[in-house]
């Protein structure tokens, strides 16, 4: 379970985030949609307390993300890149990643099986193709089998066949009853992957709920979309 | 804590330029007793500071160490994701900020401890062959005060290095003033009160007969460094604490 309530952030002067508050339930796939720049990645930072809000709380199973001890035993992260420092292999990136929560080693053979990388465990990070890297950065936050995922943008750069794997995936991992909370400004992605959505536009939400309901009366999430954030509304 | 130290050891030690900082710290050191051995005897020198001296060209080893456990945190992981940095990794995994630094710094320490030990084994034991019965081996103390001055030192790159959030600068910053120009002794030519910088006064823990302005006690200049060194490594904890990442 993931709560968001009345998060604030301003960067510099600019106010990025107003009152921002939603939730994402376990056994559901949560769809966050917005264009890019609407405050997807600002949100999530905030949750994963990389960043600060000015006001409000964003809590993952009850409790703020830096007051869970190893963390990825609960939740599993993927952001921009891979995480790995360009200089370092697949698998020693893995290994410290694995050694900081106490996860043992085997577990890191395991997950890059699991992604896919299996066989470019050796490779440098900083010789990886984008695709490449957005699995181990998944790989990462597969460590510690967690129970609950947050995804920036996670199909970024994957291939038609690495599209339709991460789609299978996180549906199976809802189907086991975890919640699973990915970003996305593809419209007709989310629309395949969520049973939730949540929709930010200049760092509001719009509107969230049931995939089925947000799209109402429209004819696709798209054009839900459109409609929600072209209305002339406050922003 | 164990965990997190060994992680921190696993990220410091695989990294290409620390291994380069291992491996000059460790051998430059004893290669300039070596390289200097003729000049040294023909000029007769066996000052009570032999060996010690020497052991100050292998510092480039504990800086290395102390920036570029913070600066590869900072550093872009891929030209796909130019904003995108290994901090996020660290501080997922580690989201605890303070418990996530003390690693860190205890990780420095105890590579940057036994390299100074290492180091300064092999440069008094080779002083010892070179030179034979013409310089005293000098007292434990004194060896392990200048042990302690490379922690010292590796902490205080690694502590400004965690205040600009970039290596470069503070690197060479501290090459510079360790090996080109030294500033800090410069200025020890203008005002006494430039005896108690740092890096000068730290060396008054273990050398006697150099050049300083100002005569310090071991301890006192020990206990100086020390300060200087908590006082930069407390602004540098509270802005990481405090930065976004």
């Amino acid at each position: 379970m993931i709560t968001v309530e009345r998060v604030n952030k301003i960067k510099g002067k600019t106010p990025i985030l107003y009152d921002v508050s939603f939730v994402a339930r376990p056994g559901r796939v949560t769809g966050f949609l917005g264009p890019n720049g609407a405050g997807k990645t600002s949100t999530l930072r905030i949750l994963l307390g990389l960043d600060r809000p000015q006001s409000g709380v964003a809590l993952v199973c009850g409790r703020p993300y830096s007051g869970i001890d190893r963390p990825l035993t609960t939740v599993g992260a993927l952001l921009d890149g891979s995480g790995a420092h360009r200089a370092r292999s697949a698998r020693a990136h893995l290994r410290w990643v694995a050694a900081s929560n106490g996860l043992p080693g085997s577990r890191v053979d395991e997950v890059l099986e699991i992604v896919g990388l299996a066989g470019e465990a050796r490779k440098r990070a900083g010789r990886f193709s984008l695709g490449m890297s957005r699995r181990l950065g998944l790989a990462a936050a597969l460590l510690g089998d967690p129970e609950v995922l947050v995804l920036d943008e996670p199909v970024n750069g994957l291939d038609p066949a690495g599209i339709r794997w991460m789609r299978d995936f996180l549906r199976e991992r809802a189907a086991r009853g975890h919640t699973v909370l990915l970003s996305s400004h593809l419209m007709g992605e989310l629309a395949e992957t969520a049973d939730d959505v949540v929709v930010i536009a200049k760092g509001r939400i719009v509107t969230q709920g049931v995939l089925a309901d947000v799209v109402g009366d429209h004819r696709t999430l798209e054009d839900a979309f459109f409609a929600l954030t072209e209305g002339g509304g406050p922003w | 804590m164990v965990s997190l130290i060994r992680a921190e050891l696993h990220k410091l030690l695989g990294l290409p330029t620390a291994r380069i900082g291992l491996l000059l710290g460790t051998l430059l050191s004893p290669l300039v007793v070596l390289v200097n051995a003729p000049a040294v005897r023909r000029a007769g020198l066996a000052g009570a500071d032999l060996g010690l001296v020497e052991l100050g060209v292998g510092l480039i080893g504990p800086m290395i160490l102390g920036v570029v456990i913070v600066s590869s945190e900072f550093t872009s992981t891929g030209d796909d994701a130019p904003r995108a940095r290994q901090l996020t990794a660290t501080l997922i995994a580690v989201p605890h900020r303070m418990r996530l630094l003390t690693a860190k710094t205890a990780a420095l320490v105890l590579v940057v401890g036994v390299q100074a030990i290492v180091a300064a084994a092999a440069t008094i034991g080779l002083t010892q062959v070179m030179h034979g019965d013409r310089v005293q081996v000098p007292a434990f103390g004194r060896i392990a005060a200048a042990a302690l001055y490379w922690v010292l030192l590796a902490l205080l790159a690694y502590a400004i290095t965690l205040i600009t959030r970039n290596g470069i600068v503070p690197l060479t910053l501290l090459i510079v003033n360790s090996t080109v120009v030294s500033v800090s002794y410069l200025l020890t030519k203008v005002t006494s009160a430039a005896a108690y910088l740092p890096d000068i006064v730290g060396a008054q823990m273990f050398l006697q007969g150099s050049d300083f302005p100002v005569r310090i006690a071991p301890v006192t200049a020990g206990l100086v460094m020390t300060a200087w060194i908590a006082a930069f490594l407390a602004v540098g904890a509270v802005l990481f604490h405090r930065r976004d990442a």
